[in-house]
């Protein structure tokens, strides 16, 4: 099937596309006929009999109207956000009516574990963010959507399986790098050492956790302050190379985690910061978009279809 | 099914629609069935403004026994169609309480429809069909509104869109009607009790037909193929009452007949042919009313031994027939011994003053004839009198005290002492039990008749003529034969007593009865089109149409009839989705910018026309991106579509 329905940005429900089969309640209301043909039939009542065939046809119309539902709807993968592993990513689509008058009712898109109910009327656009849980650095490509609907009556079911051309980003894993590392500060005598020390006192901030406990200002605290973090003047000029071979230990995927606990560091620090993987630069910078960046290489190192 | 919570719009359409469906059974199942109905929902209620709970399965378990031994108790059985629509009703009620899922909404309202059947099966009627489509209506209203999610900007009118649906099922659902095969019950079902139905009885008690001129309830209605014949020969004779035991008329039954005796004696039949069809209203009894001497082709229409005609078995539905009546005609001229001893059995030593009387009189009038002259004449010249609220005779010498002593009486007090003084003088007589007159509806030529034209008379059995109608209140009061009862009774007395509401009393306002007599029209078409479509009127239909009518005929005919409305469904379904009011250029632009900004992060502002928008793509994209290619042709036939 997958290779019947080829995965698209756009998918637009047709009629081969489109499966329609009684729910329960829909084979409870054909039991309930039934019992009331063998009472037509065992009466002799015409009124019965009417009644009976009416409701029928009810089901044969509502054939129509629930496949005419979602029937020229279309369905458009519109972006995902980048992520952490754990994390939910905000799948957004956007649903295009078909010029029907009636609009497209209480249509379901179903992911495992993720379930929207949402309306389409006619004139518009409608746009909905179904989060779900990505694992794994990489490309997360979200299972087949099940568009659902069983609306107007309830005793069918019509739905689609639509191959979504939609993938979030997934960054690798933040891990705290192990403190056994190489001479951290490679080039030049940068990085968070003793050298630390000497540099000019620029000011003070109040404490945030995780500040060295080494900068915390204990002589104000001592007075009765509140826990105060001494700033030096390099600290914010300070720059970092990430790079891949520092580590002597290690799996890949356990540097890359590494590596991004690193940048996410340095860019709370306001430092700048490069990225050396192998074969693999980019320049020091700083901002949220060098931080997409280097995430994005990062998520995406040794992956292929790599950085499209 | 889904185990969703109910909604609340749901909720109300549901327990609204289960009052609508079960109301008009209240009037066939015990009165306090309504409490249960509305215990239900006010305890329903409650637990949806969560004020109390719903009560646990052990409590539940033990009302619905209750409720099975209540019902059991005011019916003494279970089997029947009544206790099984009152133990139906009682697990409706039940239901209610536990509706709490989407699922249950589904199960009430499978229940409702199956409510609005057995409806039917006590009322086919005119207005209690319109009350099943409305039924049906709210039914199909609650499974929309069982549909439609909460918070949806697109409101429907939920009762507009079951409309719709339902309309468009008909004509399907007429093409299956008629075609559908009419086959034989396929086993044995429990049958009506029938309480409460007005009609004449299989016995008859002096006051048994007086009561029924409370009712103008409708008995049957007829339709003459030939102009109706005068009211004065209008006697729709039912049954043959020809035992008397302690005071009572009964008819024969087939049991009380010697095997010499089970045979019919069809009479020679005469030129004078009447044509009708009667659509009698379900009486639970077998007999059937028609004029002397009646054939009926109708399978399930038999002729008795003391020649009226019988349905095969008891009237629980509209039953209709085609009679033809012979006249003049000899019935039975030549009487057995058996059947002679039976037509003159009468009390012994009762009724001295009358034996006296009979006595005296036959000496004069030694002819049957003469006899029977005398003593109508009697009737007519004494002070008789006829009126529906005679004195009441207790005494078992009833003959003597109302001919001697009480003097006023109805139809049935005649006929009685009439028959006995017959029998007293050896002449073979017997009581007739029918209706007489009818009212004529100008509107479709045909004649309703009412339980108030409810009549006995009597049949007297001569040499060589067999039996003869006397009407012996015809010597009392011609007026009742002539212009039926109403005109013949000097007050309104007890008529039409328990009819307080009916149309029929309305007569003096034209309008009113105008209408009255279209509606009994409109009942006519509705009883011998509809209720009385069978399997005859369904192969003269179709024979019409295709010729011979056999299996491969009715599939073939069904299916093409299907394709024939479904088509045309299918394409006003497609049209109404091809007049769309996004075109497809339309539709194709949205997906292109939303395509434009999955990738390349530029939306399109609320209310940016396209122009605008697709210069500022322009600015931020390589001039050989292919979307911008796509983009301008997009915008271009945009522009060029006509709307």
């Amino acid at each position: 099937m997958q290779r019947r329905l080829p995965p698209a940005r756009s998918i637009t429900l047709e009629q081969k596309r489109l499966f329609i089969f009684p729910t329960a309640a829909g084979f409870l209301f054909l039991a309930m006929l039934l019992i009331m043909l063998l009472t037509a039939i065992n009466y002799q009542n015409n009124l019965a009999y009417g009644l009976t065939f009416w409701l029928a046809m009810l089901f044969v119309i509502a054939v129509h109207f629930t496949h005419a539902n979602l029937m020229k709807l279309s369905v458009t993968a519109v972006a995902a956000e980048p992520v952490f592993p754990g994390q939910q990513s905000a799948f957004v689509l956007q649903l295009d009516p078909a010029g029907r008058k009636a609009g497209h009712h209480a249509v379901q898109l179903i992911w495992p574990k993720a379930v929207h109910v949402v309306d389409v009327s006619p004139c518009c656009s409608e746009r909905v963010s179904l989060y779900l849980t990505v694992a794994g650095r990489g490309w997360y490509t979200p299972p087949r959507l099940k568009v659902v609907s069983t609306y107007p009556l309830g005793l069918l079911r019509c739905w689609s399986f639509v191959y979504l051309d939609a993938r979030a980003l997934v960054y690798p894993k933040p891990i705290m790098a192990p403190s056994v590392r190489r001479a951290v500060a490679v080039e030049s005598t940068t990085g968070i050492t003793d050298t630390q020390g000497l540099d000019d006192l620029a000011g003070f901030q109040v404490y945030r956790p995780g500040d060295p406990p080494r900068h915390i200002d204990w002589r104000s605290w001592a007075r009765g302050q509140p826990l105060q973090t001494r700033l030096y003047a390099s600290q914010s000029q300070q720059d970092h190379w990430l790079d891949f071979d520092d580590f002597e230990a290690g799996t890949t995927e356990q540097r890359l985690s590494w590596l991004c606990s690193r940048a996410l560091e340095c860019e709370k620090l306001g430092d700048d910061y490069g990225l050396r993987l192998p074969g693999f630069e980019i320049a020091k910078g700083k901002g949220d978009r060098h931080r997409e960046r280097v995430l994005r290489a990062l998520a995406l190192y040794g992956i292929d279809g790599g950085d499209s | 099914m889904t185990a969703e919570v109910l909604p609340r719009r749901a909720l109300w359409w549901l327990l609204a629609c289960h009052f609508f469906v079960v109301l008009p059974h209240l009037t066939r199942v015990p009165w306090w069935l309504l409490g249960v109905y509305i215990g239900a929902s006010s305890w329903r209620l409650q637990m949806h403004r969560e004020r109390i709970k719903m009560p646990a399965k052990s409590i539940r378990l033990l009302l619905a026994i209750g409720g099975m031994a209540a019902i059991f108790a005011s019916y003494r059985t279970l089997v029947g169609l009544e206790p099984m629509v009152a133990l139906l009703l009682v697990a409706g009620g039940f239901k209610l309480v536990e509706a709490v899922r989407v699922r249950d909404g589904y199960v009430l309202v499978s229940l409702g429809f199956f409510v609005i059947t057995t409806q039917f099966l006590f009322d086919q009627s005119l207005p209690a069909a319109l009350y099943g489509v409305i039924g049906t209506l709210l039914l199909v209203t609650s499974l929309v509104a069982l549909n439609t999610s909460l918070h949806q900007p697109l409101r429907t009118l939920e009762p507009l869109l079951a409309l719709k649906m339902l309309t468009l099922a008909v004509p399907m659902m007429l093409v299956l009607f008629v075609v559908f095969p009419r086959l034989g019950p396929l086993w044995s079902v429990p049958s009506k009790t029938g309480e409460g139905t007005t009609g004449m009885s299989d016995h008859l008690n002096p006051g048994d037909v007086a009561r029924l001129s409370r009712s103008a309830d409708v008995a049957f209605r007829v339709q003459f193929m030939g102009p109706i014949p005068d009211s004065t020969d209008l006697y729709w004779r039912g049954m043959v009452l020809s035992s008397l035991q302690d005071g009572v008329w009964r008819t024969l039954d087939w049991r009380d007949y010697p095997a010499s005796e089970r045979q019919l004696r069809r009479p020679k039949l005469g030129d004078g042919v009447l044509d009708y069809r009667v659509i009698s209203e379900p009486t639970y009894q077998q007999w059937l009313f028609s004029l002397p001497y009646a054939t009926s082709s109708h399978e399930a229409v038999v002729e008795a031994w003391d020649f009226r005609l019988m349905a095969k078995s008891a009237l629980e539905t509209p039953f209709s027939y085609r009679v033809q009546s012979f006249e003049p005609i000899i019935i039975e001229p030549q009487l057995s011994p058996w059947r002679r001893r039976i037509e003159l059995q009468h009390p012994v030593g009762l009724n001295p003053r009358t034996r006296a009387w009979v006595d005296a009189q036959r000496a004069v009038y030694q002819d049957d004839e003469a006899f029977i002259k005398q003593v109508l004449a009697t009737f007519s010249q004494q002070p008789f009198y006829y009126t529906l609220e005679p004195a009441v005779i207790t005494e078992n010498d009833f003959v003597d005290r109302f001919f001697f002593d009480t003097r006023q009486g109805f139809c049935e007090h005649y006929a009685y002492a009439f028959v006995v003084m017959m029998r007293m003088a050896g002449i073979p007589a017997r009581i007739i039990g029918g209706y007489q007159g009818g009212e004529r509806n100008p509107v479709n030529n045909t004649l309703i008749v009412r339980q108030f034209d409810a009549h006995a008379w009597a049949e007297v059995w001569l040499d060589d003529r067999g039996w003869q109608r006397i009407d012996p209140t015809a010597a009392v009061s011609p007026d009742r034969i002539r212009y039926g009862l109403e005109q013949a009774l000097q007050s309104s007395e007890g008529f039409l007593a328990d009819s307080l509401l009916s149309a029929y009393r309305f007569r003096s306002v034209s309008w009113l009865n105008w209408l009255r007599l279209q509606y009994d029209a409109a009942a006519w078409r509705w009883q011998s089109f509809v209720i009385g479509f069978d399997s005859d009127q369904q192969f003269e239909l179709l024979g019409g149409w295709v010729g011979k009518i056999d299996a491969p005929a009715l599939i073939t005919l069904t299916l093409g009839s299907g394709a024939m409305v479904l088509m045309p469904l299918t394409w006003w379904l497609h049209r109404s989705r091809r007049g769309s009011e996004r075109s497809e250029v339309e539709q194709r632009f949205a997906r292109l910018c939303a395509k434009l900004e999955g990738r390349h992060g530029i939306a399109r502002e609320r209310g940016e026309s396209p122009k605008a928008f697709r210069q500022r793509v322009a600015k931020k994209l390589a001039s050989t991106e292919p979307l911008l290619r796509e983009l301008d042709q997009t915008i271009d036939s945009l522009y060029r579509s006509p709307s």
